[in-house]
């Protein structure tokens, strides 16, 4: 068969809703845009570990304490799967790892910006990871299969984050008036960087139609957002809630809520590496790698001297 | 009043849980190596979810919620053992922590399993399962550690030179604990203690490992502290505190 | 050396009438803590009630796709004496169906061989991919092992969403609003 005969029987088997699997063909192109989506996906959890990770030893009741704990530890296990589903196409974790920690891999920006009080922990949980889960429904439905099976076991175990954080935006935004500051204070910081979440607009968004086709997205990144939208913003403000965008309306016509415009030189620049936390956060990630180096040499050793492994 | 004997043993077991939890969950998103990552954190809610049991069981006996008395005690009515409340370290410093504690809860726990107090034996029957798992895993760490690479080897040594000493407090008796292990209630620490040290002292010099000699005073009180504890305390309980107890959170 | 170890594939069993299927993959230094590992990654939720971890290199795997090509047939090595190797299929291309699970295991004395014995007997089913894993590279948990392995998941009630019961409250403060709206 000649190339671009493989290219249309690839084709073919995706539109049928074929899984493509690890060792069948496939472009070049649909390995590296999926390497790069995985492992950006990969990172992400990771370094989303970190903006939650500091509030654990803070949390002001044992059972948010366990919850935060539960979740953080949750989102390594996602990176865990991640890792796994880009390894299959033939990325080896220590790669990625290193591109992350050079600082040549992308991660969400979201976690670029820093968690300043307690009520950032509702806040994240409600709209980050509400964000974060309706990316990953869609992904569950992608045609690579690991990256598929992969998504299908995050969305099982994220239900509770998004929850466990909805309980405590609905407390606080009922509390008591430091409270409800608290809570206010974090929407007016977390809502813009999370509809950034969904990426640029689908005119800036050069790999989108591609994707598409290929069936690893099946929604555009407007759509997505969107529908967060939709879905969130009546709910904060039934809360009483004060969404930081004056612009902010429904639109009977669309049975939209349609939404200002987002501030993409900001949008831009957090992602090119100059957000409020880059350097701390990649810093964080390095420290526990080369702190953790001897760690993983003592096994290795270990594993070589007894094991018969090496 | 060996209901009072047995409150204040609750509430020590409770606060070792608790606080260990709470420096093993510092490590999280910081450990060598992912995998670990998931499964020390797994250690560290495990026994948080210990100390809830325990705290429960505490406020069957007395009254306190457990978040009034995790969120609103200051340092010198803590109860746990020094050994816990020091800074995680290096991670042959919270692994060898861990074991030596593992070890104390595991001969401690398959003798509270047969408590003549049901609630004691009820959770002790829980937390067994889980902290056989525990041993497992930090043995087999140690292991590792201690026969890896030289680096490995003297990290582990240091660890365990200056950790010995303080897990040693873990078989000092409450006052009034006499009556409690009379009554069968809780196992007597004297032979605990020495089924920890033939455990502890078998498997570290399998792993290549010195027993410390030269022990230091053993920490006698519950009641004394380290100046970590505060500063664990001031990091705990500073959201907690921004309003009165009652508030939910 | 690669900083990440190697990498072991991991399977559970979720129930007494289901096979092991692939849930993914842990790196670990040796297959001890592979098993460990494959514990605390996969087992954080409940319903699980066996473990394999299998070193990745021992796993020969085939698409149907790849299959067209018969170059893998004149591969076979018969040198090796006879063992008993496992098989593995992806069935479907559902959600449900999408996992590789075992569904038996052949003699044979090279992976190859196990292989074309398992299409002439696994043949039942519309089959995507197939995984053939000589037994001797499986580790398993131990049947002693698995309470302290799996029963502790079932008590971790923080990571079952009903824990967190917000839409029961989001309902009454919607029919709270609509009613003053009325």
């Amino acid at each position: 068969m000649s190339e671009q005969e493989k290219l249309q029987e690839f084709e073919a088997r995706i539109a049928r809703g074929e899984k493509i699997e690890p060792g069948d063909w496939m472009p070049e192109e649909y390995r590296k845009q999926l390497i790069r989506m995985i492992s950006q996906h990969a990172h992400s959890e990771i370094v989303g570990m970190l903006p939650e990770g500091a509030w654990i030893t803070r949390a002001p009741t044992l059972r948010r304490k366990i919850t935060l704990l539960a979740k953080v530890q949750d989102e390594g296990g996602h990176g865990q799967y991640l890792y796994h589903a880009a390894e299959t196409l033939g990325a080896t974790r220590a790669e990625m790892i290193d591109a992350l920690l050079t600082g040549k891999a992308k991660y969400a920006s979201v976690f670029n910006y820093p968690s300043l009080t307690w009520a950032d922990m509702g806040m994240i949980g409600w709209l980050v990871d509400g964000a974060a889960i309706m990316n990953q429904t869609m992904l569950a439905h992608c045609s690579y299969g690991p990256y598929s099976r992969a998504m299908v076991r995050i969305c099982t175990e994220e239900t509770f984050h998004k929850k466990q954080g909805m309980e405590q935006v609905i407390k606080y935004a009922r509390g008591t008036p430091p409270q409800k500051a608290m809570v206010q204070d974090a929407l007016n910081r977390w809502w813009w960087p999370v509809l950034m979440m969904f990426g640029p607009h689908d005119s800036n968004s050069p790999n989108s139609a591609q994707l598409i086709r290929w069936g690893v997205k099946t929604k555009t990144n407007d759509e997505l957002r969107q529908e967060f939208i939709n879905k969130t913003a009546p709910d904060l403000q039934l809360l009483g809630l004060k969404i930081p965008d004056p612009a902010l309306h429904y639109d009977e016509a669309s049975d939209n809520w349609i939404s200002g415009e987002i501030d993409w030189d900001e949008f831009w620049r957090v992602v090119k590496g100059d957000g409020p936390c880059n350097k701390e956060r990649l810093a964080a990630r390095r420290d526990a790698h080369e702190n953790g180096a001897w760690v993983r040499e003592a096994l290795n050793a270990y594993a070589e001297r007894f094991e018969g492994e090496g | 009043m060996p209901n009072n004997s047995l409150a204040n043993k609750i509430l020590s077991v409770a606060d070792d849980s608790f606080i260990l939890g709470h420096r093993n969950s510092e490590w999280a998103g910081h450990a060598p190596i992912l995998e670990e990552d998931i499964a020390f954190a797994n250690i560290a809610l495990d026994e948080l979810g210990h100390a809830q049991l325990w705290y429960e069981l505490y406020q069957e006996l007395t009254g306190a919620e457990p978040d009034r008395v995790i969120f609103f005690r200051s340092a010198a009515e803590w109860r746990n053992t020094q050994l816990v409340e020091l800074p995680k370290g290096d991670w042959a410093f919270s692994m060898t922590r861990q074991f030596l504690f593992d070890v104390y809860e595991n001969v401690s726990l398959e003798r509270l399993v047969h408590s003549t107090n049901p609630r004691v034996q009820e959770i002790a029957t829980k937390i067994r399962t889980e902290e056989i798992y525990h041993l497992r895993h930090t043995s087999n760490w140690v292991k590792r550690l201690g026969l890896g690479t030289d680096e490995s080897h003297a990290r582990m040594q240091r660890a365990l030179d200056e950790l010995w000493t303080y897990a040693l407090q873990l078989f000092v008796p409450l006052e009034n604990e006499r009556e409690l292990i009379a009554e069968n209630v809780v196992p007597d620490l004297g032979i605990l203690r020495d089924a920890w040290q033939e455990k502890t002292v078998t498997h570290l010099s399998a792993s290549g490992l010195q027993i410390p000699e030269n022990i230091d005073s053993v920490p006698n009180l519950r009641a004394e502290h380290t100046e970590h504890l505060a500063e664990l305390l001031q990091d705990l309980q500073q959201v907690a505190r921004s309003e009165k107890f009652g508030v939910e959170w | 050396m690669d900083s990440q170890w190697q990498i072991y594939q991991v399977f559970e069993k979720e129930r007494a009438d289901l096979p092991h299927r692939n849930a993914g993959s842990v790196h670990a230094s040796d297959a001890e803590m592979a098993l460990e590992n494959a514990r605390d990654v996969f087992v954080r939720r409940p319903n699980c009630l066996s473990l394999w971890v299998v070193p990745e290199r021992a796993i020969f795997s085939k698409t149907v796709e790849e299959l067209q090509d018969n170059a893998w047939r004149t591969e076979m090595q018969n040198t090796s004496a006879e063992e008993s190797y496992l098989v593995f299929q992806k069935q479907g291309q559902t959600a449900r169906e999408t996992f590789v699970v075992h569904v038996g295991d052949v003699a044979a004395n090279s992976p190859q061989q196990a292989l074309e014995r398992a299409l002439e007997t696994f043949d039942d089913k519309n089959v995507f991919v197939w995984w053939i894993v000589p037994e001797r590279a499986i580790i398993k948990n131990e049947a002693s092992d698995a309470p302290s392995m799996f029963e502790p998941a079932h008590w971790k009630k923080y990571r079952n969403h009903l824990s967190y019961p917000v839409e029961p409250i989001m309902r009454e403060l919607k029919s709270a609003q609509e009613m003053l709206e009325e």
